[in-house]
């Protein structure tokens, strides 16, 4: 019966795209499917009853709680304008620098990483705050838009974000089933904190990839990205910089640093965060109980919406495992020619077409579980793996015509942007992506190297 | 009369949104507490931690039915939202009809078993020290309260659905 495994996920892509919520059409349909199931024989309905078992998994999975903490956090710093003044600082840091604009949306694209969860929310922030600025200081609609699409995704892969929480709960999980189906009984295990640590460099090196484009293309066209400072008085002095810009970096790099270091866990360093941001917005007058509730239910809204997603998925998972459709990908994996780097290549293509459809958070939760445990049984290395397909769905996102945040900029940029612009300006940071993905393939080290040093791995 | 309905349902999810919604606060500031009491007193309550776990599943569970009603379940919209409100509505009553309602009713039905054996088992933490009794079945409680909220507010969605589905549209009034 793996064929209507095959047709269940068919349906499911399919159904997403009328526009009905995720959560509710992945469960649906698998519901729909076990149903049918179940009438012609062909289902057995008790593979059903581990359901709420599961979903109370959810409720009390210790890892994911770090979760709606990091969203608080980011939804803070973006609330209480901590954001915002960031980025207009930075701006007049580099204020007679030619692309120092585009540089400074970069970093606090990179900043803005606690809360990144979804691609839509990130490039819509980033668009709503930059965008506005990078045209009215000259900057080209292209280069604004794609400097800003591609910036609204990066946050993804730097740690702490929530998407490497989420991927690496899903890969603890695969990485031992992974070890148990290689008759390894005391398996290692692989935990956020490792992705994290992993993918700090390889997040670190678009950024300064990024960089240097921006600074390449300014000296070239510096008519499309003029300085952000005409007059000098625009400049930041040391005094303001200090007192902007360093509350918060210190902030995420403490959060980050207790984790690496190991004095935290990724949950208590979140709840920490958290409540760091507060007292920064309240020192800064910035909080209020008004914006404080509006912060909790922005951060509730956010989490249900993740962990629905997650709900649906193993509704999904299950049914999709019941009609052997687990048993049906490994089998096409384990026959591709090439072994692991055959079956490796494959998993990156389908996941890239995916991004067009499947946000980050419904491919954690729905592809990685499937094909995961395959490919590390393979012997591919889990911390690279995570990289991989982080980078590789970041790619995904902003490759024309389909990729998501595309789409999500184009709905809060004003009407004379062209559609093309955004296109063309972003097509520069693909290429940035593609090379980026090229080397990690080619220097696994890049991802396994500090993770080793870390936590000796 | 649908639209009294959706919007008596609409102010309950409302309210049960914005009272969960506070929970985060409380988990933050639990959270943070652990931390001090563990690095500066060396001393920690297990239960104090597992009351942090609680209430994320409190905050995720309770308030999904205002996420609903505030449309922030994460949609595949790149067709939705090129369509009119007619074809909106109609996604959105079939949507609930196939998908959430079933989806929610066998929730509900089959988590029945696990909470009522919770109850009758006077469940209390597995960890000495961990939260009492009631607090474990209570948690898990809500694995039906979730789905039957849920489903409240997806029957307001449907009401508003079939009333704009109901309404002459554009085309036919110009007719």
């Amino acid at each position: 019966m793996e064929w209507l495994a095959g047709l269940l996920f068919l349906s499911v892509i399919v159904l997403l795209l009328a526009g009905f919520p995720v959560a509710f059409t992945l469960g649906g349909t698998a519901l729909i499917f076990a149903g049918l199931g179940v009438t012609a024989g062909v289902f057995n309905e008790a593979l059903l009853t581990g359901l709420p078992n599961r979903i109370f998994g959810i409720m009390s999975n210790a890892t994911l709680l770090a979760v709606p903490l990091f969203v608080f956090m980011g939804v803070t710093l973006e609330r209480a304008r901590i954001a915002e003044q960031l980025l207009d600082t930075l701006s007049r840091l580099f204020g007679n620098l030619g692309g120092g604009l585009g540089i400074s949306v970069t970093l606090v694209g990179m900043l803005l990483a606690a809360s990144t969860g979804i691609v839509g929310a990130t490039v819509v922030t980033m668009g709503l705050l930059s965008l506005p600025t990078m045209l009215k200081r000259g900057y080209s609609p292209s280069v604004a838009a794609g400097t800003i699409c591609a910036s609204g995704t990066l946050g993804q892969i730097i740690p702490p974000s929530i998407i490497l929480v989420m991927l690496g709960d899903v890969m603890t999980s695969a990485y031992q089933q992974a070890q148990l189906a290689m008759g390894i009984f005391s398996p290692q295990t692989v935990a956020v904190g490792d992705l994290f640590a992993g993918a700090l460099l390889p997040g670190l090196l678009l950024v300064v990839l990024y960089m240097l484009y921006i600074l390449a293309a300014a000296i070239i066209r510096p008519e499309a990205m003029p300085p952000y400072c005409r007059k000098s008085g625009e400049r930041v002095s040391y005094a303001e910089f200090l007192e902007a810009a360093l509350p918060p970096l210190a902030l995420v790099f403490a959060v980050l640093g207790s984790i690496l270091a190991g004095l935290a866990t990724p949950t208590e360093a979140a709840g920490v965060g958290g409540m760091g941001a507060l007292l920064l917005a309240l020192v800064r007058g910035e909080l209020d109980l008004a914006r404080l509730r509006d912060i909790t239910r922005a951060t509730l809204r956010i989490s249900s919406m993740v962990f629905l997603i997650l709900i649906g998925a193993s509704l999904f998972s299950l049914v999709f495992r019941g009609y052997g459709g687990d048993d049906a990908v490994h089998a096409v994996l384990e026959g591709l020619p090439g072994g692991a780097f055959g079956a490796m290549l494959a998993v990156m293509i389908a996941m890239f077409l995916l991004g067009f459809v499947l946000d980050f958070i419904e491919i954690i939760f729905v592809v990685v579980p499937i094909v995961g445990p395959v490919l590390l049984a393979m012997g591919l290395d889990p911390v690279w793996l995570g990289v991989m397909i982080a980078v590789n769905l970041q790619t995904s996102f902003l490759t024309p015509p389909f990729g998501f945040a595309l789409f999500y900029l184009r709905g809060v940029a004003p009407a004379t942007l062209p559609t093309e612009a955004i296109y063309r300006g972003v097509l520069p940071f693909v290429g940035i992506q593609l090379l980026a993905l090229v080397l990690l393939a080619l220097l696994p080290q890049l991802a396994t190297w500090l993770p080793g040093a870390i936590y000796g791995r | 009369m649908r639209q009294a309905a959706a919007s008596t349902i609409d102010r309950f999810s409302r309210l049960l949104g914005h009272v969960t919604a506070w929970l985060t606060l409380a988990m933050l500031v639990v959270t943070a507490s652990v931390v001090v009491l563990r690095y500066a007193f060396d001393t920690g309550f297990i239960w104090l931690q597992e009351s942090v776990t609680w209430m994320h599943a409190a905050v995720f569970m309770l308030g999904a039915a205002y996420t609903l009603q505030m449309d922030e379940h994460v949609r595949v919209d790149v067709f939705y939202r090129r369509f009119g409100p007619r074809r909106r509505a109609l996604v959105d009553l079939t949507g609930v009809i196939l998908f959430l309602l079933p989806m929610t009713a066998f929730l509900a039905g089959s988590s029945w078993d696990f909470i009522a054996a919770s109850w009758s088992l006077k469940e209390a933490s597995r960890e000495s020290g961990g939260l009492p009794y009631p607090m474990i079945p209570l948690l898990k409680s809500i694995l039906l309260v979730m789905p039957l909220t849920l489903a409240l507010q997806g029957l307001a969605i449907a009401l508003r659905a079939t009333a704009v589905l109901g309404h002459p549209g554009p085309r036919a009034a110009a007719r």
